[in-house]
C-alpha cells in the first residue's frame, strides 16, 4: 500500500506531504527524500517512474519540470499498479496545481485528489467484548455463511472485504474479545482509519464498552469511531439511540445474523471513510 | 573484544527459525523462515504475539503453542517484530538463552538494514550471534539523547547533586515534560553516574566517570599496514596526517582544544561518533578494522555479516570520514579511530570539598562519594 505521498519543489522544499501510516523514522526519511530530490536533478528520468528499495520500504519517484513526486510503498506492492497511480498523481498535479505551487498559493482540493488516487487500503478494526458478535459481523460483511456455534477468536482474525469501497481495499481486523486478549487491543488498532465498537445492546455490556471508546480515542485519535447496537432481535436490547447516547458515538442498529443488514452496514462504513477524509481535510 | 562467537556451546540446531512482523495493515507476515518448508497458521502466529506481549519486559520468552516449544525473541528497538525458534524436544531453553537472544538480536538488526540480504539459513547453521552492547556502545548511548548529554554536562560541573534538584534543573533547561529516570538511564547503565539513597530522605546522584568521545589516530592499523601492506603505507600515513594536521591555514582535527560553543564542530562530531558506535553493525565493521586494513570480503568473513551489509556500512563510514578506500588494492583502512572512553573524574574532589564547606551536602554524602570512587578505581 502507499504509506506516504510527497511532492517537492525546485529547491527540495516540501510542497505537500501526507502519511497514511505512521512510521518511526519519519525525520530521517524526509531528510533522505530531500537529498534524493537534489540528486535527481542531475539525472534525466525521461518522465518515467522509477523505484528504489530503502530498508523495509520501496520508494517510487518521478519528476516533471521542477517538481519531484514520491510515494513510500511496500516491497510487496505491485509495482505496475503503483506506477499507474504515480502517473495519475503527476498528471493531476501538473494540470491543476503546478501553477498554484509556482505562485506559492495553497493547493486547494489537491488533498482530496491525493486520497482518491493513493488510498489503496483502509483498515477497519472491529472491537468489543466477548460474545457480542464481532466475528458474526465480519462474516456478514464478507457475505459468508454464518457460523452456528460460538468459536472464540484468538488474537485477531484479518480478512478482506470482497469488494472495494471508494476504490480502496477494506481490511477488517476482527479482534478477540476475551479479556485475556485485552493487552493486544491497543497494538492491534494502530493505524486503523475506522473502528467499529460492537455491543450486544444490553445495558451492562454497553456500559463496559465505554472503556473501549476511551481506548480508541487515546490510541487512534484520527480514526472514525462508530458503535453497533447488535442483537436488536432480543427482547432485552436497548435502542440504538440509547446505546449511542451512552457510548457518545454515532451508533447503528444491527442483527448480525440477518443478511439483509449487510448493505446497510457497508454503507455505514463507506460514510465513515468519507467523513474521515473530510475531517482530515478540515484539520 | 569480538562480538562473533563460535556456535553457541551446548546448543543444538533448532528445528526451525522464522521471523514474524505484525504489519498494521496486513497483519502477521512471516518475513523469513528456515527451513523453507515450514508452515504456520494464523492461530500459531496470534498465540506467539500474545505470549510475547504478555511478558513484554523479557526479551526472550518460551511458549508452548500447539505442541511446539517456541522461543520468542523481541526487542523494544524493533516493535512488532519477533524472531521465533522452534526448539527440539531435548534442547534446554535455559542453557540456550544467550545464544537464542544473540541470534535474535542479530537477525532483527540485519532485517532493519536490508530485509532481503538476510540469509537465515546461513545464520542459523553458523550459529552467529550479536552480543549485548559493549561498554563503548553503552557510553555512546549517552550522547544520543540531548537531555542525557545535558545531564552529563551538569554533573561534570556539580560532581554530586540531589536527584530532586537535578530534576528541577533539567525541567527548566528543556522547558518540556521530561522524565528524569529515562534521561538518566544511559548514564546509569554505563556506570557514569550512580544514584543512591543517602540517609533517609535524599536521593543523591554521584558522578563516577568522566567521558570523552573523540577520533584517535589509527596507530595499530598503520603499524600493521607497514608489515603486511608496504605498498599502501606511505599513502595511508599521508591521508591520516592530512586529517589530523594538514598544512596551515587548515586546522585539522584536534579535540583537546577547549571549547565552550555548543555548536562547535567538535561537539557535533562527538554526536556523530556516538551514533556510529551505537549502531551495532557499523560498530562491528569498525572494530574489525581497528587492528589492520582489510578488504570488504575479509571484513565479511571476520564479522560474519553478509557482504551487502558490510559494503553499506563501509560506504557510510567513508562518508563520515572514518575509513578510506584504497581502490586499486581493494583495501579499506581507518582514517581515524572513533572512541568513547571513560576516565576517573579527579576534578570532582574540589567540588565535593566546596559543597561540604558550604553545607550544600552533608559529610556523609561526601564520604559515600569517596567510597564509591575508591570501589570503582581502587586497587
Amino acid at each position: 500500500m502507499i504509506r506516504s505521498v510527497y511532492v517537492l519543489g525546485e529547491q527540495g522544499n516540501m510542497l505537500y506531504s501526507k502519511d497514511y501510516a505512521k512510521s518511526e523514522s519519519k525525520a530521517d526519511l524526509v531528510e533522505f527524500l530531500v537529498n534524493l530530490t537534489h540528486f535527481l536533478r542531475t539525472v534525466d528520468l525521461e518522465n518515467k517512474t522509477e523505484f528504489m528499495n530503502v530498508a523495509i520500504s520501496r520508494i517510487f519517484f518521478a519528476q516533471r519540470d521542477n517538481f519531484t513526486f514520491m510515494f513510500v510503498a511496500d516491497k510487496a506492492d505491485d509495482a505496475t499498479q503503483i506506477e499507474e497511480k504515480m502517473t495519475q498523481l503527476v498528471e493531476s498535479f501538473m494540470r491543476d496545481y503546478a501553477n498554484l505551487a509556482i505562485a506559492n498559493q495553497p493547493l486547494d482540493g489537491f488533498d482530496e485528489k491525493v486520497d482518491e488516487i493513493a488510498v489503496t487500503m483502509v483498515k477497519v478494526a472491529i472491537l468489543g467484548f466477548a460474545g457480542v458478535g464481532k466475528t458474526t459481523t465480519l462474516h456478514l460483511l464478507r457475505g459468508e455463511t454464518l457460523p452456528l456455534v460460538h468459536d472464540p477468536t484468538i488474537g485477531v482474525s484479518i480478512k478482506k472485504l470482497p469488494e472495494e469501497v471508494e476504490n480502496a481495499n477494506i481490511v477488517l481486523w476482527d479482534l478477540a474479545g476475551q479479556s485475556r486478549f485485552s493487552i493486544l487491543w491497543a497494538k492491534m488498532i494502530a493505524n486503523a482509519q475506522v473502528v467499529i465498537i460492537v455491543t450486544d445492546s444490553t445495558l451492562e455490556n454497553v456500559l463496559r464498552s465505554k472503556k473501549l471508546v476511551t481506548l480508541v480515542k487515546d490510541e487512534v485519535p484520527d480514526a472514525k469511531v462508530i458503535g453497533i447496537a447488535n442483537k436488536q432481535d432480543l427482547p432485552t436490547a436497548l435502542t440504538p439511540e440509547r446505546v449511542g447516547q451512552i457510548l457518545g458515538i454515532p451508533t447503528y442498529e444491527l442483527v448480525a445474523i440477518d443478511i439483509s443488514y449487510r448493505d446497510r452496514l457497508i454503507q455505514i462504513i463507506r460514510r465513515a471513510i468519507l467523513e474521515g477524509k473530510a475531517e482530515a481535510k478540515a484539520a | 573484544m569480538s562480538m562473533l562467537q563460535p556456535p553457541y556451546v551446548g546448543r543444538h540446531m533448532p528445528e526451525a527459525t522464522f521471523v514474524v512482523h505484525l504489519d498494521d495493515f496486513h497483519g502477521f507476515l512471516v518475513k523469513q523462515r528456515y527451513p523453507s518448508t515450514l508452515t504456520l497458521n494464523e492461530k500459531v502466529l496470534n498465540l506467539i504475539f500474545f505470549e510475547q506481549q504478555k511478558d513484554n519486559k523479557e526479551n526472550l520468552s518460551l511458549a508452548e503453542i500447539e505442541g511446539f516449544r517456541i522461543a520468542i525473541y523481541s526487542s523494544p528497538e524493533f516493535p512488532k517484530w519477533m524472531v521465533c525458534t522452534i526448539l527440539g524436544a531435548e534442547e534446554d531453553f535455559d542453557l540456550s538463552r544467550e545464544g537464542l537472544a544473540g541470534s535474535g538480536r542479530l537477525i532483527l538488526t540485519l532485517m532493519s538494514e536490508d530485509e532481503d540480504a538476510v540469509d537465515l539459513e546461513e545464520i542459523v547453521k553458523a550459529g552467529s550471534i550479536l552480543e549485548k552492547t559493549s561498554e563503548e556502545q553503552k557510553l555512546a548511548d549517552i550522547f544520543l539523547t540531548p537531555s542525557t548529554a545535558l545531564l552529563l554536562e551538569r554533573m561534570q560541573s556539580e560532581g554530586v547533586e540531589k536527584a530532586a534538584k537535578l530534576s528541577i534543573w533539567l525541567k527548566n533547561q528543556v522547558q518540556d515534560e521530561v522524565d528524569l529516570r529515562e534521561a538518566m538511564a544511559p548514564l546509569m547503565k554505563s556506570g557514569v553516574v550512580k544514584v543512591e539513597l543517602v540517609g533517609k530522605t535524599s536521593e543523591m546522584v554521584f558522578l563516577m566517570k568522566d567521558v570523552f568521545g573523540y577520533r584517535a589516530p589509527p596507530v595499530a592499523s598503520i603499524k600493521k599496514a607497514a608489515q603486511i601492506l608496504p605498498n599502501i603505507v606511505e599513502r595511508y600515513q599521508d591521508y591520516v596526517a592530512a586529517f589530523f594536521s594538514p598544512p596551515p591555514p587548515s586546522k585539522g582535527y584536534n579535540p583537546t582544544l577547549p571549547t565552550t560553543d555548543p555548536n562547535s564542530p567538535i561537539l557535533e562530531d562527538r554526536e556523530k561518533i556516538s551514533r556510529l558506535l551505537a549502531n551495532s553493525l557499523k560498530y562491528r565493521v569498525l572494530e574489525s578494522l581497528r587492528g589492520e586494513p582489510l578488504s570488504a570480503s575479509e571484513i565479511a568473513l571476520k564479522t560474519a555479516l553478509p557482504n551487502s551489509i558490510v559494503t553499506k556500512a563501509l560506504w557510510s563510514l567513508e562518508s563520515d570520514k572514518v575509513v578510506i578506500h584504497f581502490e586499486e588494492e581493494g583495501v579499506w583502512a581507518l582514517l581515524n579511530n572513533p572512541r568513547i572512553e571513560s576516565f576517573l573524574p579527579e576534578f570532582v574532589l574540589p567540588l565535593v570539598r566546596k559543597k561540604v564547606s558550604e553545607k550544600e551536602i552533608t559529610p556523609q554524602v561526601a564520604r559515600r562519594h569517596l567510597e564509591l570512587l575508591i570501589q570503582n578505581y581502587g586497587e
